[in-house]
């Protein structure tokens, strides 16, 4: 089971590369669920080996909340904000994607050197796993830092939320349900509140471009 | 009898709570409310005196009250009185019961206009957290209810809150009450860092020799600001107008002394005093903030203001007392130190009285008056002869006049001083003989002040209006002050009765008492001190007095034979009647003094004049102010530089821009796992 977690966890750090790379608003929406859907994969390997051998379902419970509300309508949702914001101008990064990446990179390297030491962690399969689902926390940030748009904040939020939750689920094994259950409601509630208050931005400026915030400052 | 005492002042703490509850039940019944609440503090107060006086004759060694562990980590409220916390308890629940007794007649001008169970709920629950100062046992729940009397305090001063003024003196009263209570933060962690525990009646021996000093700066800081020591006193003149009266008395009588309270208990019981220079920076700062507090408070006409730069002054005398203490204990010289705590405590406790009382007295003339402004009263005397007597022996205890407290407590500190003149140590002496010289400057100054104060406020003609139409007081308000006079003069006649108690608590912190130094009887007190041979007797000076002032009268008529009493008006050269500007004026009376210290004043003065010829003016205006040095060159320049500060780095820092703020968050994070590498 190992090696298959060992290449999903290489496959979502992947995805969230993949996601800097992305040059259009439409495309962090799918890279997105992509990953998702991945962290659903890993959920439901967990859920299936726990379902065998101790006879507990409720990992797979959670990766079924995952497809519905990660894969299907969070994406769905920032959809159609995308779409009715009206005003549109695709490239929104504030430096250019290869200095991106080669940041991103070294993320996963400093992740790797900061984790090296921490006790536990350094039995070869585990660490791996950890190191990965660290690196996207920071990637996720490093997203938000990079994207001028609100709908890029959001995608990035929504990254570091999926690191921590790979994260916690790797190092735990399944976290109990109520917890799984809690932090799902709550990032509802975040990115509903993110859709409305980019409408909002919208209104006010014209535009979603995070840089016009500026003017706010009293 | 433990027992016994316990459940008193159990009972006393209760009965605050119960008056606290009582008056916000009784909210909108006012006059109800303000009887009862006040009845209640009564009683509390005077089971709490009684317990305190029964703890220091008869019972040794501290005794718990309670003590309640939480699950919070630290917090454990303990409350546990010593001989120490019984003596500021003393002086607090004797304060109280007199404040307690005035507020009743006091707070009924409040009564429709003002929410007085709100009042009565914050001035009860002031008074308890007060007492939980002045007995817990340990630093956190100290530290706790520290923060609950500043804030307290606050909602009191700014009670009133419509006024701008008064928002302005509470805004800077809770700045620099919360610049304290971080100072005292700092000190009571690095204690903890240490020992380990934040019992205060621990002991404090593991404490490196630098940390110890450290600890010392922060606390006489924290505390220090409390106390209204120079120059950390700006929050006093403006905080004390600002409240009602019976809590201007409460806030300078005991609330101030807190501090001292804090002082003695965590530098003289909890440190320890090894260092000669802890004492004498307190004695420095002591005779600065007495000289300076008196001078200040010379130039002030409003009353209060006034009133309150003399607590500054006390404060400093206080301090003497306490420095001599600090500075005879470094040097394991325990005869003086006790006798130097004994004068301390002494003035403190005195100070209370007639602070206190003054503050009442003050309250008294705004209520009759409605006016703070001395150059527009006069002639009250004859008004409100009952305030105007009461008054008078105030001022007369706090300029330290003979049959009165302050002379008695002012008599000790000079009596430190000078057994502290010790052959041999140059430097320590030059600053014992020239704070015996401050002492005495302090004390002509604050004489003069009092005598501008109530030759201005009560005699001559009324100066306006408001002073014409004031009217007698209410009779509780009047009984409130008649007992703090009474005691100011019962003290000071007999000072044994008190001088008894603070010795048991010189015995237990010093080691040494004063006591068998001092002998007496109740009649003809007499002070023949080993250390000096000085000895007074404040009943045989009145009697002198009193004999002198006949026998001059006698003399004066046997030469002079019977006088021929003619009616005539004077000063007019027989035109006009007398009229109220024909009086000396509060700024003409203190002029010569302005002119003296005009270093210190900085005056500035404008006179305007219209009509053809300087001296023939048909209308003519002069103008005075002084700038006050504290503010001018110390605050002002801070507040300038932290403000300008805070500005530029705004701009640099607070962007405004969301992604340099999330880069902040990402270089914190990052930083923190870098850290966590390397730990």
């Amino acid at each position: 089971m190992s090696d298959f977690l060992d290449t999903l966890s290489v496959l979502i750090l992947l995805s969230s590369f993949v996601l800097m790379a992305n040059k259009r608003i439409k495309s962090y929406i799918e890279t997105f669920r992509i990953q998702s859907l991945l962290i659903a994969l890993v959920a439901g390997i967990m859920g299936v080996d726990s379902l065998l051998t101790e006879g507990r379902f409720d990992i797979l419970v959670v990766c079924l909340l995952i497809i519905i509300l990660k894969v299907i309508y969070i994406p769905a949702l920032l959809h159609r904000t995308y779409v009715n914001v009206k005003y549109k101008v695709e490239k929104d990064f504030i430096l250019n994607i290869p200095i991106l990446i080669i940041v991103c990179c070294g993320l996963v390297v400093f992740s790797y050197f900061t984790l090296a030491t921490v006790d536990g962690l350094n039995e070869s399969i585990f660490n791996i796993q950890f190191v990965n689902s660290v690196s996207v926390i920071w990637i996720g940030l490093f997203f938000m830092i990079s994207r001028k748009k609100a709908i890029g904040q959001i995608i990035g939020f929504l990254v570091i939320e999926n690191g921590l939750y790979i994260t916690a689920m790797l190092s735990t094994q399944g976290m109990p349900f109520i917890v799984d259950l809690g932090i799902s409601i709550d990032l509802l509630t975040a990115v509903m509140i993110m859709g409305l208050m980019v409408f909002r931005i919208n209104e006010k400026f014209d535009s979603i471009d995070t840089d016009q915030l500026n003017n706010l400052k009293g | 009898m433990e027992l016994f005492l316990r459940n008193l002042f159990l009972a006393s703490v209760l009965l605050y709570l119960f008056g606290a509850v009582i008056s916000l039940i009784l909210m909108k019944r006012q006059k109800a409310c303000n009887i009862i609440a006040n009845f209640i503090c009564i009683a509390a107060s005077a089971l709490g005196a009684a317990a305190s006086v029964i703890k220091i004759l008869w019972v040794n060694g501290p005794i718990g009250i309670f003590g309640f562990k939480s699950a919070i980590p630290f917090v454990s409220l303990d409350m546990k009185v010593d001989n120490l916390s019984a003596i500021f308890l003393l002086a607090l629940s004797i304060l109280v019961l007199c404040v307690s007794i005035y507020s009743i007649g006091y707070i009924s001008h409040y009564i429709g206009k003002r929410n007085i169970g709100l009042f009565n709920f914050l001035y009860t629950t002031f008074i308890l957290s007060m007492i939980f100062v002045l007995t817990s046992a340990n630093a956190v729940f100290f530290y706790i209810s520290w923060e609950a009397m500043s804030l307290l305090s606050y909602f009191l001063v700014v009670f009133e809150s419509e006024k701008e003024k008064n928002q302005r003196a509470g805004r800077l009263y809770i700045i620099m009450t919360h610049l304290a209570t971080a100072f005292l933060l700092i000190g009571f962690m690095i204690i903890y860092s240490y020992t380990k525990s934040f019992d205060l009646f621990g002991s404090s021996a593991g404490i490196p020799e630098a940390a110890r000093n450290i600890i010392f700066i922060l606390l006489l800081i924290g505390f220090g600001t409390k106390a209204g020591v120079i120059p950390l006193h700006i929050w006093l003149p403006y905080a004390h107008p600002a409240a009602p009266s019976n809590v201007s008395a409460l806030m300078s009588g005991i609330m101030i002394k807190t501090a001292i309270y804090g002082l003695i208990r965590f530098l003289l019981c909890y440190l320890g005093i090894e260092h000669t220079w802890w004492g004498v920076v307190i004695l420095v700062l002591g005779i600065a903030s007495a000289v300076l507090g008196v001078a200040y408070a010379l130039m002030e006409h409003n009353i209060k203001r006034l009133l309150a730069f003399h607590s500054v002054e006390n404060i400093g005398i206080i301090l003497i007392g306490l420095g001599v203490c600090f500075i005879a204990l470094a040097q394991n010289n325990e005869l003086v130190g006790g006798l130097a705590l004994t004068a301390a405590l002494l003035h403190t406790f005195n100070h209370t009285l007639f602070k206190g009382g003054l503050f009442l007295g003050a309250g008294s003339i705004q209520y009759a008056a409605h006016t703070k402004d001395i150059e527009k009263l006069g002639g009250l005397i004859k008004k409100m002869p009952v305030t105007a007597l009461f008054v008078l022996c105030f001022s007369l205890a706090i300029s330290a006049i003979v049959p009165f407290n302050g002379f008695i407590s002012e008599w000790l500190t000079y009596q430190s001083l000078f057994a502290n003149i010790i052959p041999g140590q140059a430097g320590l002496n030059l600053i014992s003989i020239l704070a015996v010289a401050a002492l005495g400057l302090t004390g002509a100054l604050a004489a003069a002040c009092f005598v501008k104060l109530f030759g201005i406020s009560f005699l001559g003609l009324p100066r306006s209006n408001q002073a014409l139409k004031a009217k007698e007081v209410p009779v509780t308000m009047n009984i409130g002050m008649g007992i703090l006079a009474a005691l100011c003069l019962i003290v000071g006649l007999f000072p044994f009765t008190i001088l008894r108690l603070i010795d048991q608590v010189a015995i237990d912190l010093v080691g040494s008492s004063i006591l068998g130094q001092l002998h007496g009887g109740f009649l003809i007190v007499y002070y023949p001190l080993k250390v000096s041979a000085n000895s007074i007797s404040p009943l045989a000076l009145l009697i002198v007095l009193i004999a002198l002032i006949l026998i001059s009268l006698l003399v004066i008529r046997i030469i002079g034979g019977k006088y021929i009493e003619r009616k005539y008006g004077t000063w007019d050269c027989g035109f006009e009647a007398l009229n109220a500007r024909m009086q000396y004026s509060a700024t003409g009376f203190s002029k010569p003094i302005k002119i003296v210290f005009k270093i210190l004043f900085r005056p500035t003065r404008k006179t305007t004049f219209e009509g053809d010829w300087l001296y023939h003016p048909e209308t003519i205006e002069y103008t005075t102010s002084f700038t006050s040095v504290f503010e001018e060159y110390l605050y002002y320049p801070m507040i300038r530089t932290i403000k300008q500060f805070s500005q530029r780095t705004k701009f640099r820092i607070q962007t405004g821009s969301i992604h340099n703020y999330l880069l902040y968050i990402f270089i914190m994070v990052l930083a923190l796992m870098l850290y966590n590498r390397f730990v």
